[in-house]
């Protein structure tokens, strides 16, 4: 079975016909997909510019990313399975987006840089917590962050249009 | 007096024409206007959740809100210029349609609401002895500003 036919198989489902179909639940679930990221990489971006030393440079950065992450997580749970769901009930239209392949590349990207962030130059935090500028790689985790979130939301919005 | 001339003017503004008349420009702009408002509602909900007190409560409100403030006034300007331009480009479909009213209704004030109650607790420096107060504003702030993403993105849909 191919990719492509798993995601016909998978829009053609009872339920995903329903979504597609759907007057008011395929507008409401895209409307809180689009908050959801909002809220969940808005308040990452918070987070990524106080690593690149943009903002709240006052605060130490371990403060504000252990208070403003937990809604970064909450927000991108929301984000993911409606996500999933818009996903289940347009498959088709999905695989045969180059833009829907961009976002999911900068979407594995972006955990791969947050996992790595978490497991290297988190750890060291205490040492450069309250400076004002951080060291270069908690920085470059900072930019490539904010960089890769931008190519999710860009190629996401333009999964709309055709070209 | 109608603003339908106005809404038509607009309309055919040269610069209306080029975004409408573009394969690129439409959605790079409303790429643009969307990444405004997601550094917006980041913005906004980081100073909401301190006037709540649901986090950063080690960080006085009226520090948080000044280390905010740049990128908040920042994300608006981004936001009412690509707005604009998205408004130029189909600035008849806009007077059609009533979740465009319900969003300018929003927008003009929570925009209003931010730089006067919310300006005005985020200087106080005894806006932590003011809780009520604080979460007050706190609420209606984030019901403001969740109010101009929702219509707006409604004016997509109808």
């Amino acid at each position: 079975m191919s990719l492509l036919s798993l995601c016909q198989w998978l829009q053609d489902t009872p339920w995903g016909t329903a979504i597609r179909e759907s007057v008011w639940v395929f507008p409401i679930i895209e409307t809180t997909h689009v908050l959801a990221l909002s809220i969940s990489v808005g308040t990452i971006a918070i987070v990524d510019l106080r690593l690149f030393g943009v903002i709240l440079k006052k605060e130490p950065a371990s403060e504000i990313s252990q208070q403003v992450l937990p809604w970064s997580v909450a927000g991108f749970v929301v984000m993911f399975l409606t996500g999933a769901l818009l996903f289940w009930c347009q498959a088709v239209k999905a695989y045969n987006s180059p833009f829907f392949r961009i976002k999911l590349i900068c979407l594995f990207l972006a955990g791969l840089n947050a996992l790595i962030f978490q497991f290297t130059v988190n750890k060291t935090m205490a040492t450069w917590d309250r400076d004002l500028i951080p060291p270069a790689r908690a920085r470059l985790a900072g930019l490539a962050s904010l960089v890769l979130w931008t190519g999710v939301i860009a190629a996401g919005r333009t999964m709309a249009y055709k070209f | 007096m109608s603003f339908f001339p106005f809404f038509q003017w607009c309309d055919a503004t040269a610069i209306g024409a080029a975004i409408r008349n573009s394969r690129w420009l439409f959605p790079l702009v409303e790429s643009i206007h969307l990444l405004g408002l997601t550094v917006l509602l980041g913005t906004v909900i980081v100073l909401d959740l301190r006037l709540l007190g649901l986090g950063l409560r080690r960080q006085p409100v009226a520090r948080v809100a000044a280390g905010l403030s740049g990128l908040m006034a920042g994300s608006v300007v981004v936001m009412l210029g690509t707005g604009l331009l998205l408004f130029l480009s189909e600035a008849l479909k806009c007077y059609a349609s009533p979740p465009f009213r319900v969003k300018m209704l929003f927008l003009f004030t929570a925009i209003l609401f931010h730089y006067t109650a919310f300006r005005a607790i985020a200087k106080d420096k005894r806006a932590e002895a003011r809780p009520i107060l604080s979460k007050l504003v706190g609420v209606v702030s984030f019901a403001l500003w969740m109010g101009v993403g929702l219509a707006g993105r409604a004016i997509g849909f109808y």
